[in-house]
Order: C-alpha cells, then sequence, then structure tokens
C-alpha cells in the first residue's frame, strides 16, 4: 500500500509561529523501516516527535498516519508507541499493569491485557522480575518495560526519544539491536532520535541530520 | 567510639551539638510542667467518670461529622484549584496562589465574622455556615499539598498513557488520581484536625448544639462551668482522636512524590482557557467575597456607610463597657505577636537545628502542642503560671509563651526541610580551608538560617495575631486580644458592637497580610516553604 507508514509534509515545528525550531520536514518512514535523526541538543529533535505524537500542535504542515491526515487527532487516538530517555514507569502500578495499561485503555479485557502484558514482559527478557516495583529495576531493566509498554497496543508507529542515553555502552547496544529487529518484525515504522552515531546506525534503514 | 548525629558527624560546633538543650528547658517548664499541673489539677474519679460519660464522646462524634464534612467540601472546592494552579503557568498564577492562602492565614474570628457578614442574613447560625467557613479556611491546605505533589507529576508520564490510548478522563483516573492519593488523604486529615478543634468559628457561626466541638467544650467547662475533670476529659478524648489524624498525616506525607522539578504548561487551546480562567476567576471570588462583606461592613451603621466605627476605634474610645478600647487591643495584640515571634522563632530555630543533628526527640515534643487544643495550652498555663505561688499574669509573657507554644509546631515544620536543603559539603570545604567550626556552621548554614528563622517568626507572629483559644484563657478581662475583643463584641447586641468588631476583625486581616507578604519576600529569598 503506498500511503502505508508516516509521513509528513512541509511540516513546520516549533513553539510560536515566529520562531519555527527548523526548516519543513518532508519524510516518510514505510513499515519496518527506522528513520534515524541525529543533532546536537536543542536543535528540536524532540520537538519533532512531541508534534508527530500530538503533545505539541503543529505550526504548519501536515502528518499522515496511513495515509490518513492526523494533525488535529487528540493523542490518545492516534495509536503512537512513545518511548522517552526516561523510561517514565507508573510508580503505582505494577511491571504487569504498567505493560498492560495501553491494550485496557484499548478496552482489552482484564485477563487478556495480563496475559499478553506477561508474554511481553518474557519478550523483553524480564519473566524473572516480574513481581518486582518499577523501582527496583535497573536502568536497562526499566527501559526493556517502557518498550514492551509501547508495544502493547500494536502501535502504528513507534517514537523513540533518545531511549538509551541513560545506559551504558554494552545495554544500549544490545537494545538497539533488539529495537531494530522488533520494528523489522513487527512491519511498525519507527523513529529513533539520538546523538549517538553508533546507535543511530545499528537502528537506522535511513538517517537524517538536524 | 562516639555515635555520628547528623550529616555533620563530630565535626558540628559544641553550640549546635547542644542546641536541643534550650528547648528542652522551655518545653519542660513551658509545655510539660504545665500539663503536668493540668492533670493533677483534674485528674480525680470525676475524670473517669466524665470519660465514661456518653457527653463528651457525643460532641466528638457530632464534631466527627462536622469535620468530615468540612473537609468533603474543602477536597471539592480545592483538588480543580490544585490541579489549575499545579498543571498550568499562567499571568497572574503566583498572585492567585497568595490569594488561595489568605483565608488559611487569617484569624478564625475574622473567617467566622466575615462569614456572617456576607450569608448572616440567608443562613441561620448553624452547621451550613461552619461548614462552609471550615471549607474557606482550608481549602488553601488542600491546594498547597496536593497542588505539590501535583506540580511533581511528571507530565511526559501522562503523554505516555495518552499515547497508549488513554482519554483524558481515563489518565485522570487512573494516573493522576493514584498519584496524588497520598497528597489527598494527607491534606484530608489536616483539615480534618483544623475542623475538628475548631473554635472561633463555632463560637460565631455556632448554633451550641449541633456545631459544637471538644474545644469549645474545654473551654465552657473551665470558664462557665467550672468542670475541670469533665474538661480534662474532653481533652484527653481530644488529644486520642487528633493524634490518630495526624499520625495518618504524616505517615501519608511519608509517601507523598519528593518535589524535584515541577512541570507546568502554557495554556493553550479554547477549551482548556475557557476551564483555567473560570477556575482562576471563581477562586478568586470565593476568597475576595467574604472579606469585601467584612470590610463593608466595618463602614455601614444604622446611619448608613460612614466613618464612624474607624474613627471610635482610632480615638481610643472605650465604648463598651469592660471590654477595654479596641485601640489598646490592637496595640497589645501586636506587641504579643512581636514577643511570640521572638520567642518562637529562637526556640524553634534551636530545635530544628538539634533535628538536624538527629535529636528528633525535640522535634517530637515541639509537635505536642498540635495535639493538644490551643484551650488546653492556654488552660494549663493558668493553672501553672497565672496563681500563687508562680503568678506571671501580670507580667504579661504567659500570652506570648503560650502562643509560641502553638506556633513552634509550625516553625520547626518550615526550619527543619528549608536547614535540610543546605548543602553539608560546604562546611567541609570551610573547614578545609581553615575555618573553626563555628564558622565553618555558619559558612554552610548561616544565611539559609537567618532567612528562615525571619520568615518563621514572622509565621510565629501570624498565629499570635489572630489566636483565640489559648488568649481566651489568659488574656485579661478588661484588656483582651483583638480576637478575643471581637469574640466579645459580637456576643454582645447593637450595631455598634458589630461595627466596631469588623474594624477590628479588618485591621486584623490587614496586619496578617503584612506580615504574610513579608513573610513571602524571605521565603523567596531562601526557597522554603511555608504552607
Amino acid at each position: 500500500m503506498t500511503d502505508s507508514g508516516l509521513s509528513t509534509s512541509n511540516l513546520v515545528i516549533g513553539y510560536s509561529d515566529s520562531q519555527p525550531l527548523h526548516e519543513p520536514f518532508n519524510f516518510r518512514v514505510t513499515p519496518g523501516e527506522t528513520l534515524a535523526i541525529l543533532g546536537p541538543s536543542g536543535c528540536g529533535k524532540s520537538t519533532l516527535l512531541a508534534t508527530i505524537a500530538g503533545i505539541t500542535p503543529v505550526l504548519s504542515g501536515d502528518i499522515f498516519l496511513n495515509g490518513a491526515r492526523v494533525n488535529e487527532l487528540p493523542i490518545h487516538k492516534r495509536n503512537i508507541g512513545l518511548v522517552f530517555q526516561d523510561p517514565l514507569l507508573f510508580p503505582h502500578l505494577s511491571l504487569i499493569d504498567n505493560i498492560a495499561y495501553g491494550l485496557r485503555a484499548h478496552k482489552v479485557s482484564r485477563d487478556r491485557a495480563r496475559v499478553r502484558a506477561t508474554e511481553l514482559l518474557e519478550w523483553v527478557g524480564l519473566a524473572h522480575v516480574r513481581n518486582n516495583r518499577t523501582w527496583e529495576l535497573s536502568g536497562g531493566q526499566a527501559g526493556r518495560v517502557a518498550l514492551a509498554r509501547a508495544v502493547a497496543p500494536k502501535p502504528e508507529v513507534l517514537l523513540f526519544d533518545e531511549p538509551f542515553s541513560a545506559l551504558d555502552s554494552t545495554t544500549r547496544i544490545r537494545l538497539a539491536t533488539e529495537i531494530a529487529g522488533l520494528v523489522r518484525s513487527q512491519e511498525i515504522p519507527a523513529i529513533h532520535v539520538t546523538h549517538d552515531e553508533q546507535e543511530a546506525e545499528l537502528v537506522a534503514t535511513q538517517m537524517m541530520r538536524m | 567510639m562516639t555515635r555520628e548525629r547528623g550529616a555533620l558527624g563530630n565535626h558540628a560546633p559544641v553550640f549546635v551539638r547542644h542546641a536541643w538543650i534550650a528547648p528542652l528547658v522551655f518545653f519542660s517548664i513551658f509545655l510539660l510542667y504545665p500539663l503536668l499541673v493540668l492533670i493533677r489539677t483534674a485528674i480525680s474519679a470525676d475524670t473517669l467518670t466524665a470519660l465514661v460519660n456518653s457527653g463528651p464522646w457525643s460532641i466528638a462524634l457530632l464534631s466527627t461529622g462536622q469535620s468530615l464534612a468540612s473537609v468533603g467540601l474543602s477536597l471539592i472546592i480545592g483538588i480543580p484549584i490544585a490541579g489549575v494552579l499545579a498543571r498550568y503557568q499562567f499571568k497572574g498564577r503566583a498572585l492567585v496562589l497568595a490569594l488561595m492562602t489568605v483565608p488559611f492565614v487569617l484569624p478564625t474570628v475574622v473567617v467566622a465574622l466575615a462569614f456572617k457578614s456576607i450569608l448572616g442574613e440567608l443562613l441561620a447560625p448553624g452547621l451550613i455556615l461552619v461548614i462552609l467557613a471550615h471549607a474557606y479556611i482550608n481549602v488553601a491546605v488542600v491546594v498547597r499539598i496536593v497542588g505539590a505533589q501535583w506540580s511533581a507529576l511528571d507530565p511526559r508520564h501522562i503523554n505516555v498513557a495518552q499515547t497508549l490510548g488513554a482519554n483524558p478522563f481515563r489518565v485522570f483516573r487512573t494516573l493522576t488520581l493514584p498519584n496524588l492519593k497520598a497528597s489527598i488523604l494527607s491534606s484530608a486529615c489536616i483539615v480534618f484536625v483544623f475542623s475538628f478543634t475548631s473554635l472561633g468559628v463555632v463560637v460565631i457561626l455556632g448554633d451550641g448544639s449541633s456545631t459544637r466541638t471538644l474545644e469549645q467544650s474545654i473551654l465552657r467547662q473551665t470558664s462557665v462551668l467550672l468542670d475541670f475533670p469533665g474538661a480534662l476529659a474532653s481533652a484527653l478524648i481530644q488529644l486520642v482522636i487528633v493524634t490518630g489524624a495526624l499520625i495518618l498525616a504524616a505517615k501519608m506525607r511519608g509517601a507523598t512524590i519528593t518535589l524535584t522539578h515541577t512541570h507546568r504548561t502554557k495554556v493553550r487551546g479554547m477549551r482548556r482557557s475557557a476551564w483555567v480562567y473560570s477556575i482562576v476567576i471563581l477562586s478568586a471570588l470565593i476568597v475576595l467575597t467574604p472579606l469585601a462583606g467584612l470590610v463593608i461592613g466595618s463602614f455601614t451603621s444604622t446611619q448608613g456607610m460612614n466613618f464612624s466605627s474607624w474613627v471610635g476605634v482610632i480615638n481610643a474610645q472605650d465604648r463598651f463597657a469592660g471590654l477595654g478600647s479596641p485601640r489598646a487591643a490592637v496595640a497589645l495584640t501586636i506587641s504579643l505577636a512581636l514577643i511570640t515571634a521572638l520567642i518562637a522563632s529562637a526556640i524553634g530555630g534551636l530545635a530544628a537545628i538539634a533535628v538536624m543533628g538527629r535529636r528528633t526527640f525535640i522535634a517530637a515534643i515541639a509537635l505536642i502542642p498540635l495535639g493538644l487544643s490551643a484551650a488546653t495550652i492556654g488552660l494549663g498555663t493558668l493553672l501553672a503560671f497565672g496563681r500563687p505561688p508562680i503568678d506571671l499574669r501580670s507580667s504579661g509573657f504567659l500570652i506570648p509563651i503560650a502562643h509560641a507554644l502553638v506556633a513552634i509546631p509550625l516553625v520547626v515544620a518550615v526550619a527543619s526541610p528549608a536547614l535540610r536543603t543546605a548543602d553539608s559539603r560546604r562546611f567541609f570545604v570551610a573547614s578545609s580551608l581553615g575555618a573553626s567550626p563555628a564558622r565553618a556552621w555558619w559558612t554552610a548554614y548561616g544565611t539559609l538560617l537567618r532567612t528562615v528563622m525571619i520568615a518563621a517568626g514572622g509565621l510565629a507572629g501570624a498565629v499570635s495575631l489572630g489566636e483565640f483559644g489559648a488568649a481566651s484563657f489568659l488574656a485579661r478581662a478588661d484588656s483582651p486580644t483583638v480576637p478575643v475583643q471581637i469574640a466579645k463584641l459580637l456576643a454582645r447586641p447593637g450595631d455598634q458592637a458589630y461595627t466596631t468588631a469588623a474594624v477590628l476583625s479588618t485591621i486584623l486581616v490587614v496586619m496578617t497580610l503584612a506580615l504574610m507578604l513579608f513573610i513571602d519576600r524571605f521565603s523567596a529569598q531562601g526557597r522554603i516553604t511555608v504552607s
């Protein structure tokens, strides 16, 4: 299908019309592809992701998801998986309930959601810590749970905002490889913001510098 | 090997290591001794009879119902305001936050009179007026405690939940509310305590039956009925219930998120702007309407609007037999507030330093007055030092000492966390550069301590300005403090008494607000929280 994936058309981002953060964006990421965006701090990488996710309003231009224009679509209806630098796990919920959160929001029954969450916890290799609280996890483990949580509702696009920058290089490389595999196997379009060249090369099928 | 105490261990200078002595001596003489005297005077077989009597228990039950209703209303009004102030950055936000604090710092008798001014003709004295006034006073507690936790919640959690498909209501129900639970319960416990121990409001706005509190009972039992065993029984029941609520509040407070960053966003979009600004306007109206009623009341007499009551107060006219002149009451109240500020900041400050050195038992003793009623403190002080062989009533120190006891828990609560924010490594840096322990300590903590003490002293002064329970025991009948005089004026018939009370209340409002602005200035400099 020609329209599948994520694309932008003359997308201008920023916080006021008078001060756009970058030249208009025109790119396309098809299912199974990862666009890695490299750039120094403050250049607008995270704002681009926030705009695609619907957190920050579009200044001008358009965002298309599988052919549909989503500029005005509320965040909770865009079906986007978002992973920040901090795992941002919900501290009052168990690991399983964190992962099941999106499924429950999509009206999946509690039992089915928990079964799926358990499968995903196994998939990220953390079945052995399923009874731990969020704050008892290491940085790498919390990052994996955040990934499982983002993937659980089968998002139409995955956005990674420097997801590994707080991790050591070994864990970073391992997780980057796993994410690249996931994006390919699940055929999800992904954008991966980073300032680490090595990480970008591991995950990217296309690259953009800001 | 000696045990290490605090971040500085045994490196702390001598005066810091012994900072606990002065507060302990003060509390022993002015808190523990009066309590012992009170218990010795009152305890008898009659106390036990009073304890098993249904009287105080039925008042406690009645008062619990009233307090729970006050808590409910405070939460209903306070939570949306807390949300708006915590989540959004907009012009005038700081002003609205300051405005919301105003009712809490105002003397309770003033709030009561303000409510009487605007609702007195619509509602008869009774439960509804009392609950409304309690909610008015305590919304600030909810806004401050819940708001602090709300602004510490990372909005990216909400973004993540939304990207996972949760609509705004679901986000609030499954994410925001569970994370605010501890602060909501903590603020509810504190509002409960304030409503349960209320005196000024129930004296002025209550109907004497459905609105009675144990605090009011204690006052009546000791000053009218002279039933000391009964008063002790009421005080004991109150102590148990209030301590329970405070322990629960402290437990909940411990479960709240530590504020490291505040996350506020600009108000964007029509619907959101409408929501935010309607809450802001509504909160301003809620706070200002009773105060406006009060000020208008001070200018109103049977001849219409005029300045006669103000002129009467300013000219020191003694128009009410046996109550002293209003101007003298203002002068007395100011001087008592100053002495209270000095005593409370000195003792409270030393107690906070002692707590830094892990002498936490001092904090535990300093918090005792929170569980006692102000009336109990006043009564104990009167029994211990207001009659031979030790009669200090004519010295003028009894009221500021009782007020200091009421204010010290607040001083410690403000000063302790503020002092903990100072980086102890500065002490070691100064020491390594050759500074003596005392000089190094002052280098690390001195500036902050000075700021904190001034702000905490101001807070103690504000408490003293409006304090009613202890002063109603300790003030001499012919020279009452302003809050006592207001309550006595309201008990007298006639417009003149009412408008004079309104004038005095307006003066108290101005003095309290001036003091709070002063505190706010120092708090901002010292990065401390007065809430």
